[in-house]
This record gives C-alpha cells, structure tokens and sequence, in this order.
C-alpha cells in the first residue's frame, strides 16, 4: 500500500432520508489519474465535499499518506497537500487575476503572517505568481479583475489558484463545467502537462468521452455508491455502467 | 517606454501634490483661531480612528459595534496617567499602557465573537459588549469618575514645547495622523494585509487556500484595536476631559460614519471623512447660533442626519469612491475623445 495516498473507508454521509454518499471505499494511487465519473446527482461533488472536508461524514475514515484526516479542517488538509477546484467558481472577484493567484502563492511560500513588509517584495512569491499564471495562460488578463473574465478564463484561474498550492493531490470538480467548447482542449492540456509534473489528479466530470484518454482510472459513482471501478476502457464497456448512464444520457453508441 | 514615463509623471505630480498638502497643514495653524486648531487636531486624532476602523470595516468585511470601547479607554488612560504626573514620561507611558491593553482586549473580543460567526451576530455581540464596558466604568466611580466624567487637573498640558500650546497640538496630532497613515498603510500592504482583503472578498476561499482566517481575524482586530486606543489617548489630550461618552455607542457610530463618509477600504478616505463629520457638526452648530430666529436650525442632527441618508443613497462608497469614479469617468471620457 506505498502507493496510496489518498484512501476513503466505508464513507457514508446522509442529508436527511438521502444517503448521498454511501459506504464509499477507494484507494488513490499517487501520481495516477483518477477520474470520478457519474449522472448528475451522483453524489461527486458531495464526496469532494467529505474528502476536502467541507461537510463531516456520518461515518468512515478519510487517509491522506497513511495519516487520518477525517478530523482536520480544510485549511489544515489544504496545508497537508489536498487541493481542491470547486464546480461553480470560487475565485476573489474584485482582486485581479495576479492577486488572486499571488494570494494562492503566498499562502504556498508560508509567509501569511508578515505584517510589516510590502507584500510585492517577496521574490519566491512574485516568481511563483508568474509560473503559474504562464501555466494557466493568463498572463495577458494579469490586470484585470477577477470578475471581468470570461467564463473559461475564470475556471483556469481558479485551477492556477489550486496549483500554485502545489498540492500533492489535486482535486478537481468538473473544470471544464460551462466552458466554450473550444476552450475545453487549452484546459485538457493544463491538466495533462500538472500530471505530467507528478501531480496526483482526481477529477470529476460527468461527460465520459472527455476523460477516456485522460485518465489511468475509471470509477462511475451512482446514487451515492460505487458501480465500477478499473481500466478506463473496460469500465466503459460495463453493461452495468451502459444501463445506468442511459437515464444520464451521455455514453456514445449505446443502445438498449 | 513611453507608458513608464507617463507613469513617473503621474507619480511626480502625485508626490508634488501631496508635498504642497502637507506644507499648507503645515502652515495654516498660524493662521486660525484656537477654536479651529482645536478642531483641526480632532479632524487629525479622529481620522486615525476612523482608519481603525477601516482595517475592519473596509478590509476585513467585520463590524464591530464596539470599537469606542479601546477609543474610550484611550481618552480615560491619557487622562489617568496625565493627572498622575503632567509630563511626556506619563503621557508615553499612556501609550504603552494603551497598546497593552488594547491588544489584550482585541484579543479576548475575537475569542468571543469569532466564535459566533456570521457578521451580524458578530456586530450584535460586539454592541453588547461595549455597552457593558459603559456601564462598568458608569459605576467605577472612584477611576472614572461616573457621568461626572474625569477633566485633565492641569489647565495646559505640559508636554513642552508640544502640547503647551494650541498650535502644538495641532502639529502633535498632525504628526500621530502621518505616523499612524504610514504604520497602517504598510500593514494593508503586508501580506497579512492581503488576506485580510481575500477575506473580505470570499472568507471560505480563502480558507481553502490554506490561510486560518480568524488568525488573521485576530490579528486585524488586535491592530484596529491598538489603533483606536492610540487616537483616544492623543484625544484626551485634545480634549483634556474624558467620560463616559466616549465608550458609547454614539462614538462607535461616530467611526462608522467617518469610514461611511470618506469611503471604505482606503485609509485616506478616513481623513475626509473625519474631516467632514467634525466640520458638518461644527458647521450646524454655528448655523443655529448665527440664525437664532429660525427654528429649524435649533435640531442641527436634523441636517446631519439627513446629509448622511443623502450621502449614502447617492455615494455608496463615499467620499473617495465618488472620486474615483469620476476620475474613470474622466479617463474614459478623455480616451473617446481621442479615438
């Protein structure tokens, strides 16, 4: 098990009658790409939720590199190295897009609680600003606000936010969620070239053409629950995985 | 090349600009009448605590109902160590003790409202608290001197060459404004600073950026806090009287409308503001004496009250943002005239 670095047991949440999450158990392999595949509604975002802390489960464990974090709060698993992007953005509108991503970089540099010093005048923070912004391709917009871009630049930022944090997992929901069709392969690329950094990627999406070549494994989460979960193709091929997605709709070439 | 010069204009002229400010302040006291000296080094002192203020209201997104409780505290501390012995000794001392029990203060108010949460339970907790601090040092008359307040026993305030005089508290209290504007510009723009603005844009952003938010929280209460405590010592100089008052949550308001006023989320718009509100009241009030026949002008807070209703309906974001704005008006009116 030296290769698991993130690991659920048994983790169930329920909002009232719905047992949104229910007894999900999965080994994240480090420096592999999972990806999270499932109808709307089949409990991903809130699994991200428990996982990146978020909501608190009813019951089971959440390990990271072998050490319990099911307690800790999210600030504390940010800081252990569990990233996370959310669905619907979450950046700071107002500040620009340097600031936001030099926020992200700070808090990567540890030096949040300098309260004399002008912020401009850390040279790691500054360098670490400007890498991220060349790797998400958003130099061009570094003035603006947060606010004015696009929708697709929007969700790059919030992705260079998670990856100036260099986290050792990085958790991302739907990051392509929204965006203009042609912008969906510039994103790709980002996140092929952070995997091919060494980063752990686990990612949710719900349209399975898009990940098939993307990841080195494949888990479809239904109603809360784990359907299958294995080599991308094969999972695809899964009759049980076809029926499911049928209501979903999103699988190319099945027919009842 | 062409932008980076016409960046070191602007900046030149920026620098002129405020070099010329500063020489009027500098020498306009020679000029005025006690009365307005006195009211000019209350414009100074006042808009140090309305950037207090600021640091919380305008860039941590946090209202706190009980800042007059580290501002009254200052006046009653200045006034205290004042009587005690009449010299510059008693008066840093003052700071120090100030500073200390700001700080210490600041620190126990964030345990108990970060503990509560949202911005208004923070605000309804933080009134409540300095109402009970009133109403402790209303009945602690043997230090405060109850509703009877506590006048400064010396009929000049002996800090020579400085305070001897009108003229010096005037440049005293200008002094401690530039000090404060420079202390508290150089902790916006810290990185603490910085997370301090992140949190007010999207708090559990932040959080997942790694930052503990009610530390920073705590430290900008702390900050504001010592910030307040300072301008109240410098007040009792000022004012060589301390009471109840000043905890109230009438001068709590009183920073509130200041930031309200001169605009929020920039420490300069705490100087027009405090500038506008001395001179508004000061102004009203001599309305009524100049025109003693009409009847309106005897309820003076008729006019304030209806000018910050005006104020806030058509410059939300007071004083400076309505600057702002028609400096890009301008810009953009001044760029489509080229095109």
């Amino acid at each position: 098990m030296a290769d698991t670095i993130l690991r659920t047991k048994d983790l169930s949440v329920s909002f009232g009658a719905l047992r949104a999450v229910n007894q999900v158990t999965l080994d994240i392999e480090a420096r592999k790409f999972t990806t999270i595949l499932g109808p709307n509604g089949a409990g991903k975002t809130t699994l991200f939720n428990l996982i990146s802390g978020l909501y608190t489960p009813n019951e089971g464990r959440i390990f990271f590199r072998d050490t319990d974090v099911t307690g800790l709060t999210p600030m504390q698993r940010v800081q252990a190295g569990m990233g996370r992007s959310f669905q619907l953005t979450n950046v700071f509108p107002k500040l620009t897009v340097h600031e936001n991503i030099r926020l992200a970089a700070q808090s990567y540099c540890k030096v949040g609680y300098n309260i004399f010093r002008d912020h401009r005048k850390f040279q790691k923070v500054n360098e670490k600003t400007e890498e991220i912004m060349e790797r998400v391709l958003l130099q061009h917009r570094r003035k603006s606000p947060a606010a004015e871009l696009t929708h697709g630049e929007q969700r790059k930022l919030e992705l260079g936010m998670v990856l100036a944090l260099e986290p050792q997992v990085l958790l991302l929901d739907e990051p392509t969620a929204g965006m203009a069709i042609e912008e969906v392969p510039t994103m790709i690329d980002i996140m092929r070239t952070t995997y091919a950094m060494g980063t752990t990627i686990v990612l949710i999406e719900h349209k399975m053409d898009l990940v098939k070549q993307l990841s080195d494994r494949l888990v479809i989460l239904v109603n809360g629950a784990v359907l299958a979960d294995g080599d991308p193709a094969e999972v695809s091929r899964n009759p049980e995985v076809l029926a499911a997605y049928l209501g979903g709709g999103a699988v190319h070439g099945s027919a009842s | 090349m062409d932008k980076l010069k016409a960046i070191g204009t602007i900046n030149i002229r920026k620098t002129a600009a405020l070099a010329a400010l500063l020489a009027l302040f500098l020498i306009i006291p020679h000029y005025m009448r006690n009365a307005q000296l006195i009211m000019f080094s209350r414009v100074f002192i006042l808009a140090v605590y309305g950037m207090s203020y600021d640091i919380l209201r305008g860039y941590t997104g946090f209202i706190n109902l009980g800042q007059a409780i580290f501002f009254g505290s200052g006046v009653y501390l200045g006034v205290i160590f004042l009587n005690m012995q009449n010299n510059l000794g008693s008066f840093v001392l003052a700071l120090g003790a100030v500073i200390l029990f700001s700080a210490a203060g600041g620190f126990l108010l964030s345990r108990i409202v970060l503990r509560t949460g949202g911005v208004v339970a923070a605000a309804m907790v933080t009134l409540a608290i300095g109402e009970i601090v009133r109403n402790i040092a209303e009945r602690w008359r043997s230090v405060t001197g109850g509703q009877d307040g506590l006048p400064l026993r010396f009929s000049r305030v002996a800090l020579d060459p400085l305070f001897s005089t009108r003229v010096g508290g005037y440049y005293f209290s200008l002094a401690f404004m530039l000090v404060m504007l420079l202390i508290l510009r150089a902790f916006i723009l810290s990185p603490t600073g910085r997370v301090l603005m992140s949190i007010r844009e999207n708090e559990q952003r932040a959080r997942f950026l790694g930052y503990q938010t009610n530390r920073y929280k705590t430290i900008a209460l702390i900050v504001s806090s010592i910030a307040a405590g300072l301008s109240g010592v410098f007040f009792a100089v000022i004012a060589r009287f301390a009471n109840t008052d000043y905890l109230s949550i009438q001068y709590t308001l009183n920073a509130l409308l200041i930031t309200l006023v001169g605009g929020t989320g920039t420490l300069y718009g705490a100087i027009i503001g405090s500038f506008f509100v001395t001179w508004i009241q000061t102004f009203l009030l001599d309305l009524n004496r100049s025109f003693p026949g009409f009847t309106l002008f005897r309820y003076p807070m008729l006019f304030v009250g209806s000018f910050y209703i005006l104020l806030v309906m058509f410059m939300p974001s007071g004083i400076m943002g309505g600057i702002y704005r028609l400096a890009d008006w301008y810009r953009s009116w001044k760029t489509k005239r080229v095109t």
